[in-house]
């Protein structure tokens, strides 16, 4: 009896496996990352996450009940690269499918390509967003359609909420297209609060001489510092401060590396913006409790330094799922049935809810506020996104 | 049908065979990878017209590049321009802010080489902070989407090739109609010695200004089509020092003297970048590419057009050789190798032959109180010489006396502080150097200043070209060919500077000087470290170039030589005249004895 239920179950699972696996001919979705180039280190992390969903994908049933394939090429951070690239993928491959590359430059280089040839393009890292006017494009690069407006409000709002609320904002912020976008928006937004900006500065991308602007930011001296940040700006010019004997109040970077500012001790309470951290209640998204450990083991194989999950390889990974999303519903490779469906359709990302039937295709801005706490970034600001036990310091 | 006319036409047909490609029904891609196939060729052409050609090598490339860029950008994007007259617009702010910095830069001596590179690179950079920093971008970069695109052929793609094509084939017929005209050898002359070009009468502040011009519009328009291309511009993208670095990279692979060389480099490393863009392998792929593009040019530091057509020239030597019967590709049959020489010059790079030109009549030189300083180091004080139409005058002195700078001074190389100059009725004391030998005064440089990488025949037509004789290029090498025979090179005519012997460099330097048709030659030690056979000859030679009539000033520590050729002799020592008259009197003035072996020795002699 025993014997006869064991080989019962071994039965089923073969059977359960047998139904699971995909076949046919795969069905092959074409895009391009920076794996070389100035924008390797952060394209990397796109890498992995698509190279994840994928082989989850193929474990279960692939799409429509078919293999999918993954044809990644290397645009080398170039957008002209990116634009030919998908003329290949499109004209001579024959993709079923696209997925947009990183970052905005070779996005909207793409973008044209994939409009002249009505293809659906779900895109992950697109940072000017009045600048993309494709009916078929698809960002998960969640901020709204007005992220100079969205993203400012959002920070403004969770800084209001303390006992200290800032009366004066300095704006420093890098020329960096996106950064300065929002950053401009920033102190728009501040002045019609009723904020002073005592200061608002731009400086040159790949700045390194930090110790003037400290000196203005210094001199400005304001209840809250906005630092229009990429990459290790932020903890540069919070050193530079430091040397002048000055630590803001509070300071809010806008797309920091977030290694970095979690490591210094400078970091400590910075502030900035995410769609995803590793908490509660992101982690009851759909995908999250799988995708993350997964994640983080590759990519401390693949040397990544600081591996956990955040607002790039959230919107990574939402971009499969929008694509998977609409190949399911629509039970086809149609670009415009596919099109049609996400235009009217909201899919459940690993990031949130998103739509796309906003201006320029764009929806909610999911962006939440989060701070340095005690060694990592947890959120704090909306009251209902906050970390377990997590406010946002100093009171 | 001459060689010019032929590549040309050639060039022009294989283009019209190419724009037929969108006609074919490719998948666009193909047409979207050879558009930028031939955006890299007309960038690292046009590079190499001024860097490749004259040795200028810029790091500023991505700066005329990103004005075009924003200019099609600004006027598309900002007023509504068509894209295509935005074009030209492009080209020519480009050419205009290149001469503009060429304008300043090439009057400063010392900024060649490293130096031209590194304030190119710097100008890349302050017109990006310009362009940042202005309503031309302000920092969030222009899009260009909603700029319409006229439709060459069917597909948008199709068009941007075909406007690549347009003017990659462009740039190759001027690059090449470059390098077969004057200003080729004149940026050649430059690279090679650019003072010297100046000497031999290339107008070398202008040329360098002609093709960095040239080079900035080609870049221009590159830019400004690449701006509709990507469709979005950013100041990091434009600005990056991807285009400058590949530029360099491309015209290093092919070779960027030939004017086919950076063409084929950009083929090469576009394509290769196509090879490894699969996403398995993209940095195995870009690190083999790098290794490969290193092993190339370690062992083919000409380039890849200039090894292959040296291959092609030594085995068409070589079969030449045993068509003769095995006689030696060099000199081992004299009349055979003339004669190749011959029909080498007959088809040369700059012209077919005609026979030699007349001198201008001649006329005598004068110097009137000339002085000349070295920050305190007084190197002229006041000098005064004439040198009649076929004189020889022998111009001695001991170390330091201020020989070579009294030669410098006349042929324009040094400007004097005070005094006068003349030829004839002409001034020469605030000419430029160029303008001084096209009036007819070569000279000769007491260590040989030959072009390094010109044949000793091209060496020679440089001369012919830009000095007095104003060959036109159709003549300039049968000129060349007429004082190589003169001098007894012809059978080295085809040889570089670094195969000739000392004595050789010494008459080929002669040969240059004559094939300008002086009126005047300034000839500094043209005897020194040769053997007395050798002096013999070149003795024999100086003379002959006196029977023609020409004025000689004669610069020489050979005494013997002094005394025997020259008519007149006149005595330098620190910067001053200090005895002039025939040779044997002047020499024994107590003065001058006292100058070469001391008071003791002049009163024993006196």
């Amino acid at each position: 009896m025993m014997r006869a239920a064991l080989a019962l179950v071994v039965l089923l699972a073969f059977a359960a496996a047998a139904a699971a696996a995909p076949s046919g001919q795969p069905i092959r979705i074409g895009g391009t990352l920076a794996l070389t180039g100035p924008l390797a280190p952060t394209a990397l992390l796109h890498k992995i996450a698509g190279e994840i969903y994928v082989e989850e994908l193929n474990k279960a049933n692939g799409l429509l009940g078919r293999p999918v394939e993954w044809v990644l090429l290397d645009d080398q951070s170039k957008p002209e690269l990116a634009r030919s690239l998908y003329e290949k993928l499109i004209t001579v491959d024959k993709v079923d499918l696209i997925i947009g590359p990183y970052a905005t430059s070779g996005i909207l280089a793409a973008m044209g390509v994939a409009q002249r040839y009505n293809k659906v393009y779900v895109h992950h890292s697109f940072g000017m967003p009045h600048l993309a006017k494709y009916e078929m494009h698809f960002p998960t690069a969640a901020f709204g359609p007005e992220p100079n407006k969205t993203v400012p409000t959002t920070v403004f709002d969770a800084v209001a909420a303390t006992s200290k609320p800032p009366k004066s904002v300095a704006i420093v912020t890098s020329k960096f297209p996106s950064a300065q976008f929002q950053s401009n928006g920033a102190k728009e937004v501040a002045e019609k609060r009723g904020l002073k900006v005592p200061l608002y500065l731009e400086y040159e991308f790949g700045t390194r001489d930090w110790g003037a602007i400290a000196a203005r930011v210094k001199d400005a001296n304001a209840d809250l510092l906005w630092i229009g940040a990429l990459g290790l700006d932020g903890n540069q010019l919070l050193e530079a401060m430091k040397k002048l004997d000055y630590t803001p109040p509070r300071h809010f970077h806008l797309f920091p590396a977030p290694g970095p500012l979690v490591a210094a001790p400078d970091g400590k309470n910075a502030l900035s913006v995410t769609v995803f951290e590793e908490h509660p209640p992101f982690m009851n998204n759909p995908g999250a409790a799988k995708f993350v450990p997964i994640f983080k083991e590759r990519a401390a194989k693949a040397n990544v330094p600081y591996t956990a999950i955040e607002t790039q390889v959230g919107g990574s990974f939402a971009a499969w799922q929008v694509l998977e999303a609409g190949v399911t519903a629509t039970k086809s490779l149609d670009d415009k049935a596919i099109g049609a469906w996400l235009r009217k359709n909201r899919v459940d990302t690993i990031i949130g809810k998103l739509r796309f039937d906003g201006p320029n295709n764009y929806g909610d801005d999911l962006f939440k506020v989060k701070q340095v706490q005690d060694g990592k970034w947890v959120v704090v600001w909306p009251r209902e996104f906050t970390a377990p036990g997590a406010r946002l310091q100093p009171q | 049908m001459t060689e010019r006319v032929r590549v040309v036409v050639t060039l022009i047909a294989v283009a019209l065979a190419l724009a037929c490609l969108p006609l074919v029904g490719l998948p666009a891609f193909y047409e979207s990878f050879l558009y930028l196939v031939f955006h890299w060729i007309a960038l690292a052409t046009s590079w190499s017209i001024l860097s490749g050609y004259a040795g200028y090598f810029s790091f500023g490339h991505g700066a005329f590049f990103g004005a075009g860029v924003y200019t099609t950008t600004t006027l598309a994007a900002a007023y509504d321009v068509p894209f295509l007259v935005t074009l030209p617009v492009a080209a020519l702010v480009a050419a205009l802010l290149s001469a503009g910095i060429g304008a300043v830069v090439f009057r400063v001596k010392r900024l060649r080489g490293e130096l031209f590179g590194l304030l190119t690179l710097a100008i890349t950079f302050v017109l990006a902070t310009i362009v940042l920093n202005t309503r031309l971008d302000g920092g969030p970069g222009v899009y260009l989407s909603n700029v319409p695109l006229p439709r060459l052929v069917g597909s948008p793609t199709g068009t941007f090739y075909l406007l690549a094509l347009a003017l990659a084939t462009g740039t190759l017929i001027t690059a090449y109609l470059v390098t077969r005209a004057r200003l080729g050898l004149g940026l050649y002359a430059i690279h090679d010695d650019e003072d010297v070009a100046e000497v031999e009468g290339v107008p070398t502040f202008a040329y360098k200004l002609i093709a960095f011009a040239i080079s900035a519009g080609v870049a221009g328009i590159a830019g400004g089509i690449y701006a509709m291309y990507v469709s979005y511009v950013t100041v990091g993208d434009t600005f990056s020092v991807t285009v400058p670095l590949y530029v360099v990279l491309m015209s290093v692979l092919g070779g960027a003297r030939h004017w086919l060389g950076p063409a084929v480099g950009a083929a090469l490393i576009t394509a290769s970048l196509y090879t490894f863009t699969s996403g398995q392998q993209a940095i195995l792929g870009r690190a083999i590419v790098a290794f490969v593009l290193v092993l190339v040019i370690l062992l083919l530091p000409a380039g890849v057009v200039a090894t292959v057509l040296g291959w092609r020239r030594r085995r068409a030597d070589v079969s030449a050789a045993s068509a003769t019967g095995g006689a030696e590709a060099r000199g081992g049959s004299s009349g055979d190798w003339r004669t190749r020489g011959r029909e080498a010059a007959s088809q040369s790079e700059f012209g077919a032959a005609d026979p030699p030109r007349a001198s201008a009549p001649p006329v005598a030189l004068q110097c009137e109180d000339v002085w000349r300083a070295f920050g305190g180091i007084q190197a002229l004080r006041g000098v005064s010489l004439r040198v009649e139409p076929g004189e020889i005058v022998g111009l001695v002195g001991p170390n330091g006396s201020g020989k070579t700078t009294l030669i410098n001074v006349i042929s324009g190389h040094y400007t004097l502080d005070r005094g006068r100059i003349t030829l004839g009725g002409d001034d020469l004391a605030a000419r430029p150097a160029h303008e001084i030998a096209g009036l007819g005064i070569s000279r000769t440089y007491q260590i040989p200043r030959p072009f390094a990488q010109l044949t000793a025949l091209d060496n020679v037509a440089v001369a012919a070209t830009f000095g007095a004789a104003r060959c036109a290029l159709g003549e300039a090498r049968d000129e060349a060919w007429h004082w190589l025979e003169f001098t007894g090179l012809a059978r080295r005519a085809s040889a570089l500077p670094h195969e000739l012997n000392l004595h050789e460099r010494k008459f080929l330097e002669l040969a240059r000087a004559l094939a300008g048709r002086p009126r005047v030659i300034l000839l500094d030690e043209v005897l020194s470290g040769l053997t007395p056979a050798e002096i013999a000859s070149a003795i024999t030679l100086v003379r002959e170039i006196r029977a023609r009539g020409v004025a000689i000033l004669f610069v020489e520590h050979l005494m013997r030589a002094v005394l025997e050729l020259s008519d007149r002799v006149v005595v330098l020592n620190e910067g001053e005249v200090i005895a002039e008259g025939a040779p044997r009197e002047a020499m024994r003035a107590p003065r001058v004895i006292d100058v070469y072996l001391g008071k003791t020795q002049a009163h024993v002699v006196a």
